[in-house]
């Protein structure tokens, strides 16, 4: 080669290798936007995987992993579980059933022996749902898990209804895993339910409507669409018995067998049935004339119970409660003091020394409780501190609906001499919710059984409420 | 015309590589496999079929790459057939380039065989054509090129074995450019210096790295193409940068 063509490729090197910095400096924001939410994960990854994240392998190795875990769920291996959900969400934040399996693992599968949820994971699973959300904010199933575990674990409605309502924003995945359809139709349901559920009974009738049209809609573009037609029909179910509740809770109580068989059509404003057959006295004094609201005569509901600590950490309730079989009083024993963690990133781990029991227990023939033995788990329930609040409570917001034809939504219909306390909503315009409520607090001596408890333990709800808000494990 | 005639015979040799053509068997045949992972859910499974499958390409075709170019040079100097070719009218530059060619011919070949499998296998277990692959391994093609302009440029100095190890650490390092960009903020100042150094001076394979958008459908990247073809142009400019340089240790190299 000769003197000056070396010498020319030698000056154009400089430019060429600046023209790679600008390149590089060009695409550096566009490689940090493609990678947001990813962690470098090297330590805790053993040998066969170490070598992936360095060769860029990152989503590969999150895959296998998670193929790990999945061996792990058939081995019952659940604590080993965790840790691989964690790595896998920094090396791969986009994989969306991740987030939601480990939230869910972490809500549903540690309990104790007689299958009671271990309520410290809650925060930690829904703080993963969240970063999930963060990660992936394009579309519904992450949002939706968070309104699924907030109604059905956390039986907090009103988080439950803002998630399903971010739901109902965002898209879904089509065949191609693309973000292009809408978010499915069950994620409305959801949401009239969470709205059921907080007594706003006319918003979730909208949001039903709502569902119908939408359902309405894509059968007329395939009338044959039968999962469709079924979603359709469960629909107008559900906006119809609703509205046929609202008139017999409030208005004139209905006797839904008669319903069944004699109602043709309904004032679909008001839910009122035609023919009146439904709703009006056929027997007695009364015949001809219209029944009185459900919730017209306020039911004794004769709520009480006494507990006992029948052996160290062993607690018998004991009972009462005037209503149908079926309904389910809610029981939890949790530290004093304790408030729900806010967790500002995902860890699973959890503050063993916390004692959460939370469990529900139906009434049969006017009584309630078994024995809940809380003996037998020492690290789930570590009775480390020195006092308690062992609460019992009935709310008819989360009973069956046969049970809420008794009390209306919000528990109009109930009344009890002792018991009853309300819970007002942050929400607007949103009805007070009437529960029963009996709260103890114990020292840990009763917790084992060294001390009874007493009447004297019994702490007024407006004393409970101020000391630890409304907010229960 | 010398150039192409090397590079014509560079393909024909290593097409004759059975080491490669191992390599392009059991990668072939992992991608193959990639559908037993279908007792996930479908969306698990298509991602962990489209990383794993992905993942497979890109191994394979950075062993193939490291293997063929840190062998072309030293090989012929070892066997002497460099004497009959330099003897010839053909210029050390032509010989570099053809030798560089041959290679990366090689590795088109073997990656694009990997990558019909890939959308084959892909089409067997989704019922569609899952075309938006082809920008994956069309990226992995390009990173392959600049890895293996870096191991000839490498390898006209350094043996095969220390070749090997130097090309595959700066690919370690290089492939970390997302932490490395990150670094280049850090607080520290030697840090900061330092992550600036490895950031812009080192070839960044990371760039060619958009699996997350392939992976998961539901990731947007603004301008993918512009992006996309960004990466094509550095990986172009800062291979001429490196074959320069082969070029002219290569020239002033007794042989």
């Amino acid at each position: 080669m000769s003197v000056a063509t070396r010498r020319k490729l030698i000056m154009a090197l400089a430019p060429l290798f600046l023209l790679t910095v600008l390149m590089q400096h060009i695409m550096d924001p566009k490689i940090a936007e493609i990678h947001k939410g990813e962690h470098t994960v090297f330590s805790g990854l053993s040998n066969e995987f170490i070598l992936g994240p360095m060769l860029g392998l990152s989503q590969a190795v999150a895959g296998l992993l998670w193929i790990r875990a999945d061996e792990f769920f058939d081995s019952g291996d659940y604590d080993a579980i965790l840790p691989l959900v964690r790595m896998v969400t920094w090396l791969d934040p986009h994989e969306i059933d991740v987030y939601i399996t480990g939230a869910w693992h972490m809500s549903y599968n540690f309990t104790d022996s007689d299958q009671r949820g271990d309520r410290r994971y809650i925060p930690a699973a829904q703080k993963l749902l969240e970063e999930g959300y963060e990660n992936n904010p394009t579309v519904y199933d992450i949002p939706f898990e968070i309104g699924w575990e907030s109604s059905d674990k956390m039986k907090n409605y009103i988080r439950a209804e803002k998630w399903f309502r971010i739901a109902t924003t965002l898209k879904s995945q089509d065949s191609s895993g693309h973000a292009t359809k809408s978010a499915p139709i069950f994620v409305w349901h959801q949401l009239a339910h969470s709205l059921e559920h907080q007594g706003r009974i006319k918003e979730a009738l909208a949001v039903w409507q709502q569902a119908l049209a939408i359902s309405n809609a894509k059968l007329k573009l395939n009338p044959k669409d039968f999962s469709t037609r079924n979603l359709r029909d469960t629909e107008e179910h559900n906006w119809e018995i609703n509205l046929k509740r609202l008139y017999s809770r409030y208005t004139h109580e209905i006797n839904f067998a008669i319903d069944r068989k004699m109602t043709k059509s309904f004032n679909p404003q008001t839910g009122q049935p035609y023919p009146d057959d439904a709703y009006i006295y056929t027997k007695g004094p009364e015949a001809g004339k219209p029944r009185p609201a459900a919730t017209a005569n306020p039911w004794n509901c004769a709520f009480n119970c006494h507990p006992v600590f029948i052996q160290p950490k062993v607690l018998m309730p004991n009972g009462q409660f005037n209503v149908g079989n079926g309904a389910r009083v809610t029981i939890e024993l949790f530290d004093y003091g304790w408030h729900p963690e806010k967790l500002k990133h995902f860890t699973f781990d959890i503050d063993e020394s916390q004692t959460i029991m939370w469990d529900q227990h139906s009434v049969i023939n006017g009584k309630w409780g078994r024995k809940i033995d809380m003996s037998r788990d020492p690290t789930m329930y570590s009775f480390s501190r020195p006092y308690y609040w062992l609460v019992f409570y009935f709310d008819p917001r989360q009973t069956s609906p046969f049970i809420q034809d008794k009390f209306g939504w919000s528990g109009e219909g109930m009344t009890d001499k002792h018991y009853l306390w309300t819970v007002k909503s942050p929400i607007p315009g949103a009805p007070t919710d009437r529960i029963l409520q009996k709260v103890y607090k114990i020292s840990r001596a009763q917790v084992l059984g060294l001390e009874p408890i007493t009447e004297k333990d019994v702490v007024p709800n407006a004393v409970f409420a101020k000391e630890e808000g409304e907010v229960f494990p | 015309m010398v150039t192409l005639a090397i590079a014509k015979q560079t393909l024909d040799d290593m097409l004759r590589r059975k080491v490669l053509l191992i390599l392009l068997i059991v990668t072939v045949g992992m991608i193959a496999i990639g559908p037993s992972v279908s007792f996930l859910s479908p969306r698990e499974s298509s991602s962990i079929l489209r990383s794993l499958g992905l993942a497979m390409i890109m191994i394979g075709g950075l062993l193939i790459t490291i293997l063929s170019s840190i062998q072309v040079i030293p090989t012929e100097i070892e066997r002497r057939t460099i004497y009959t070719v330099l003897s010839k009218p053909v210029q050390r530059y032509e010989f570099v380039l053809g030798k560089f060619l041959g290679g990366l011919f090689t590795v088109f070949v073997m990656i694009a065989a990997m990558g019909v499998v890939f959308l084959g296998v892909l089409w067997y277990q989704e019922k569609h054509l899952a075309a938006e692959m082809v920008k994956g391994v069309m990226l992995t093609f390009f990173q392959m090129m600049l890895l293996g302009a870096m191991a000839i440029f490498f390898s006209t100095f350094l043996t095969p074995v220390v070749n090997f190890f130097v090309t595959f650490a700066i690919f370690i390092v290089g492939n970390l450019s997302s932490v490395t960009e990150s670094l280049t903020n850090n607080p520290n100042p030697a840090t900061k210096i330092l992550a600036n150094i490895i950031h812009f001076i080192l070839p960044n394979f990371g760039n060619f790295n958009i699996q997350n958008k392939l992976i998961n459908p539901t990731v947007e990247i603004s301008n993918e193409n512009v992006f996309i073809m960004q990466n094509i142009v550095y990986a172009l400019i800062y291979s001429a940068v490196l074959l320069i340089l082969a070029i002219l240790v290569f020239d002033k190299r007794e042989v």
